[in-house]
């Protein structure tokens, strides 16, 4: 699962004060996580992850080929390039690239954040982001 | 004896700052993954997700 409305309470509660980036660790074991991925990098390519982002959080666990595709079309992206995208794996070195990165770093379980490199494993409530964001914030001194 | 208690006050403040500088950090490369925000902002997020 992606994180969410958590980071989404963040971003707001600390406006231009936090960079946030997405990596895939797509499931290996459930169906639609890699498609889920590639699905969202196409959207990127066409310069819309996150709206395509948002809708898959939302529209989750329904993310077969076909629910995306129609995904992509209610987004208003050029859906043939995306198909072709999803289905020739155009993003699949991306993936992988993230995979081994999570593997390098003894990562297996999602949602994982790293912030300011301190890491966070698992969904936690808002006041325990917060806790992490004031103390990094403090020792920036902003 | 002022001087001495704000000596105190000091060394403590350092320590606990000095405590959170030595937290467990990772070194996550961002290359060009999506992102959102300033590249220059103090904090970065980093997640890794499944979509499913």
């Amino acid at each position: 699962m992606a994180a969410g409305p958590t980071v989404k309470q963040l971003l707001q509660t600390y406006p231009g004060k936090i960079r946030l980036v997405v990596k895939n660790y797509p499931y290996k074991y459930r169906d639609f996580a890699r498609i889920a991925a590639e699905a969202s990098l196409a959207a990127q390519a066409q310069g819309r992850y996150w709206e395509m982002h948002d809708l898959m959080f939302t529209r989750s666990p329904k993310l077969d080929r076909a629910s995306l595709i129609a995904y992509a079309g209610e987004l208003g992206l050029d859906v043939p390039k995306f198909i072709k995208a999803i289905d020739g794996g155009d993003h699949a070195a991306e993936i992988d690239r993230d995979l081994q990165l999570a593997q390098s770093i003894d990562l297996y379980n999602t949602p994982t954040f790293y912030i300011n490199g301190r890491q966070v494993v698992g969904e936690r409530p808002f006041d325990f982001f917060k806790k992490i964001i004031d103390e990094e914030l403090q020792l920036a001194g902003r | 004896m002022h001087m001495k208690k704000l000596l105190i006050c000091l060394c403590v403040l350092l320590l606990s700052v000095m405590a959170q500088a030595e937290e467990k950090r990772t070194d996550v490369p961002i290359g060009d993954s999506p992102s959102m925000g300033p590249a220059d902002a103090p904090v970065t997020i980093i997640e890794f997700i499944d979509f499913q």
